[in-house]
């Protein structure tokens, strides 16, 4: 029986009256499916999530019906909505509503007027299923991102919905806590049956377990398949979602690859070993060297060691680092390894209690104060909100230069010339985040310094947002960047340097780096390693696979 | 904190032992009452605090005697006078009285300095929550977001400081007062954009549907029990003393401190005994850890 039924469903948002931010959706939802909603910002995916549920649906002129088990969803009581539809949203910080981890976990339950016995039973059951126990009694405020959305899943959870409706819930944590948390809903769903429908940029790690996948597009349904043959599918349309697409299924038709299209790692090396059973001939993607010694660097560090309090750990601990100029140098490695702190050791926010910085050959404590961030060195934070303080975008830009033709040659190059009249708190993460680059190339820096400039953006964004960096390398700005974005780091960055245990152990080329690691690497690296050397991106498998086939027809 | 065996009573517990204690604690003058709560509180906090206690005890100490040397200057009443200055007189009772309000003050900062680390605002909000279920769920709110708006703004200062929009280069006041003003409405627009989201989680978690019930961590067990009917049973006693004068004190104008013989010794027991169950509970405690290490 089907769980949800949505007919003919279109909507309108007040302030838009011409654009159907829904149109026309039909769709049926089976009892324990697991459903990928996937499709570019803006193109309607949260609209219709939030539809599934009476209380969270946004005001607007809508036509067409939901059904909830074969019920009018607004027919539904509030009651037995909010413990039958669980709904997790995107931010975890501001979705949890009180101070105590029991306390979060029980809310919910408290709403809904259970007993005690009932509540003492489900909470301890929820903290035991999600491996909470050891942090039952904390304070929220100490949770990392990856625990406090675990929470929220848990706390939904703890009311024993039938539906778990997730929109984009990994888009703020770094990988690791995103694999994690998207293995629990996987868990949740087989174990327990639950109706999973997931909207997520990070296809890779769900895409094979999914039962369908449905693509949007400008508020239609364009597709509606099983992950494995929507590739197909877009790949045939030429439609711009297919970037988004796990790396085996990328690879697979660019290459025109014939049979199954694989989507995990696994099916992807068998493919790759069905398809060359001999060594081929051409199996390594050719990289230069990098110098070690570097002229005039635009930034050096030398042995920073720094703590944040007397008592304790050192965080940094002999972080030595030279950047080239006019480069794009990525630092990647673990969770609280202290990468983003030595961005913050070169902007001043952190003091080493040893070490040198140097700035174009000049110690960073001798520039007078302000000095460094005119014309230097700039800084684009992680939350691309905290640094907004207008009601407009070109206030915000008008906030760092008066000069008109200045900031409209740099909306230019960040594309968010039809955004100027916005609230920068309305736009998608992906425009924040370029609205904040904007912002920030006002001072006009000659190193840029990025802190996971791709959280939370989708694959096409992130495309745009490479292309704007290659911009700015080609005037002559030098980049450094912190991410756990192996994937767009491999394929944008001129140097690789791997941070951990408080310093810099390696740098390299991405293709020497990844291709030399066998678990941090990226997906088309661990997918091809076993026949062709160095190929790190979807890009360089497939050339390699072009070339050698091309060779032996 | 410390490990403290008696904060991990059932907060109701908790609360009746100090609603006692403090309630006495103002009531009774009686010299010797005071002193025997003085040393009860005392110990109690030295044993939450630790070293770091010893510090504040001794603090106590020069408040003490400037308060009870003050008295006599702000009340002449009395009938031995010591001596006289600008024609006041400086009377024997007053310092004593002096020497109890000393000793009730020192006695309400230290009971109270160990009420908050025994009575924690979350455990607070649980005893009330079942009676005020919206109230106390709007203090847990609260005692969320100060902590989450002070990490935002440090969060934010840092930002604006490496785009060159920091207060470093600024000197007059009038610019950063500007920044700070700056700050002060990015948090507020970026706190309003989260309470959507709040609300947002809450209502679709069921807020609003029924009459909210509050989850209890805490459980009343045997020992809470046990314990509340002997602290119960105790201020009783101490009540029927106090009652039938056993607890008298007077200081102005003449002295008049019952004694504290026979029976009435029965009175002081009861306050004492009661005062310790805290220390007993934490004594009691190493001791038994201290036994049954023993015998591994």
């Amino acid at each position: 029986m089907e769980h949800f039924r949505i007919e003919n469903l279109s909507f309108y948002y007040p302030t838009s009256k011409d654009k159907k931010s829904l149109d026309n959706v039909s769709l049926r939802i089976e009892k324990g499916e697991y459903i990928v909603l996937c499709g570019k910002s803006g193109s309607g995916k949260t609209t219709l999530l939030r539809h599934l549920k009476t209380v969270l649906t946004p005001h607007g002129k809508r036509t067409g019906e939901i059904f909830f088990n074969g019920v009018a969803l607004n027919d539904v009581d509030n009651r037995e909505q909010s413990s039958k539809i669980g709904y997790v949203m995107q931010n975890p910080d501001d979705q949890i509503v009180t101070d105590k981890v029991w306390h979060e976990l029980a809310f919910g339950l408290e709403s809904l007027g259970c007993d005690q016995k009932t509540m003492r039973s489900r909470v301890a059951e929820m903290a035991c299923y999600f491996g909470i126990q050891d942090w039952f009694h904390r304070d929220v405020a100490v949770l990392s991102g990856g625990q406090k959305q675990l929470l929220n899943l848990a706390s939904i959870m703890a009311m024993q919905p039938e539906v778990l409706i997730l929109d984009e819930p990994t888009s703020q944590l770094d990988p690791i806590a995103a694999s994690d948390f998207l293995n629990t809903v996987r868990k949740i769903n087989t174990e327990l049956g639950t109706t999973v429908i997931i909207t997520e940029h990070r296809l890779e790690d769900i895409f094979p377990y999914a039962d369908r996948a449905i693509v949007m597009d400008s508020g239609k349904i364009i597709a509606d398949d099983t992950p494995r043959n929507i590739g197909k599918l877009l790949f045939e349309q030429n439609n711009p979602m297919f970037t988004a697409m796990p790396t085996p299924v990328r690879v697979f038709y660019n290459a025109d690859g014939d049979g199954d299209c694989p989507l995990t790692v696994r099916e992807g090396r068998a493919w790759l070993n069905k398809e060359f059973e001999i060594i081929p001939q051409i199996a390594k993607i050719l990289c230069k060297n990098i110098d070690d010694d570097i002229e005039n660097p635009a930034l050096s560090l030398k042995e920073l060691w720094f703590r944040y309090e007397k008592d304790t750990p050192d965080i940094l601990r002999g972080v030595s680092l030279e950047i080239p100029m006019g480069s794009i140098t990525a630092i990647v490695g673990g969770n609280g390894a202290g990468k983003s702190t030595t961005l913050k050791a070169i902007c001043g926010i952190c003091k080493p209690y040893r070490g040198r910085i140097k700035v174009f050959g000049k110690p960073v404590n001798k520039f007078k104060s302000g000095e460094l961030f005119k014309n230097c060195v700039s800084m684009l934070p992680q939350d691309p909100k905290s640094l907004f303080v207008k009601n407009k975008v070109i206030d915000e830009l008008a906030e760092m230069t008066k000069d008109k033709n200045k900031i409209n040659e740099v909306a230019e190059t960040c594309q968010i010339t039809e955004l100027m009249n916005n609230h920068p708190y309305d736009l998608s993460g992906g425009e924040q985040q370029r609205v904040a680059l904007a912002k920030v190339l006002l001072t006009e820096p000659k190193i840029l310094l990025l802190d996971e400039p791709t959280k939370g953006m989708d694959s096409f964004f992130k495309e745009t947002f490479a292309g704007i960096l290659n911009t700015l390398k080609s005037q002559g700005i030098t980049i450094l960047m912190v991410s756990h974005d192996v994937e767009f780091c491999a394929k944008h960055a001129d140097r690789v340097s791997m941070f951990f245990d408080g310093q810099i152990l390696t740098t390299e080329t991405p293709q020497k780096f990844f291709g030399g690691n066998s678990f941090y690497t990226t997906t088309a690296n661990r997918m091809s390693k076993h026949v062709f050397k160095n190929a790190v991106t979807a890009e360089n498998v497939v050339e390699l696979y072009k070339k050698n086939k091309g060779g032996t027809q | 904190m410390k490990d403290d065996a008696f904060s991990k009573l059932h907060p109701a517990v908790n609360l009746l032992f100090f609603i006692g204690a403090i309630c006495f604690g103002v009531l009774l003058q009686h010299p010797v009452y005071l002193l025997a709560g003085i040393f009860a509180s005392g110990v109690y906090y030295f044993f939450l605090n630790g070293r770091k206690g010893v510090k504040t005890i001794l603090l106590m100490i020069p408040l003490f005697i400037f308060i009870t040397l003050f008295n006599p200057i702000v009340n002449t009443r009395g009938v031995t006078v010591l001596f006289t200055y600008f024609d006041r007189p400086y009377t024997l009772e007053a310092l004593i009285y002096g020497v109890a309000v000393a000793a009730t003050f020192v006695l309400m900062i230290l009971w109270f300095g160990c009420y908050g680390k025994v009575l924690t605002g979350d455990k607070f909000t649980c005893l009330f929550g079942n009676l005020a279920p919206s109230l106390s769920l709007l203090l847990v709110m609260v005692f969320r977001m100060i902590p989450n708006l002070l990490q935002k703004a440090k969060q934010i200062i840092g930002v604006r400081s490496s785009i060159g929009k920091g207060t470093a280069g600024k000197s007059s006041i009038k610019d950063k007062l500007g920044s700070g003003m700056t700050v002060i409405g990015v948090l507020t627009s970026w706190a309003l954009e989260g309470s959507i989201t709040t609300s947002d989680s809450m209502r679709s978690r069921g807020y609003g549907t029924t009459k909210r019930t509050s989850f209890m961590v805490y459980r009343m067990t045997k020992t809470d029990w046990i314990l509340s009917f002997i602290m119960l049973l105790l201020l009783g006693v101490v009540i029927f003393f106090a009652a039938n004068g056993g607890m008298n004190a007077e200081f102005l104008p003449e002295r008049n401190i019952t004694p504290i013989k026979g029976f009435n010794i029965l009175g002081f027991i009861a306050y004492f005994g009661y005062l310790m169950i805290p220390t007993i509970l934490n004594v009691k405690e190493v001791i038994q850890w201290n036994i049954s290490e023993s015998k591994i």
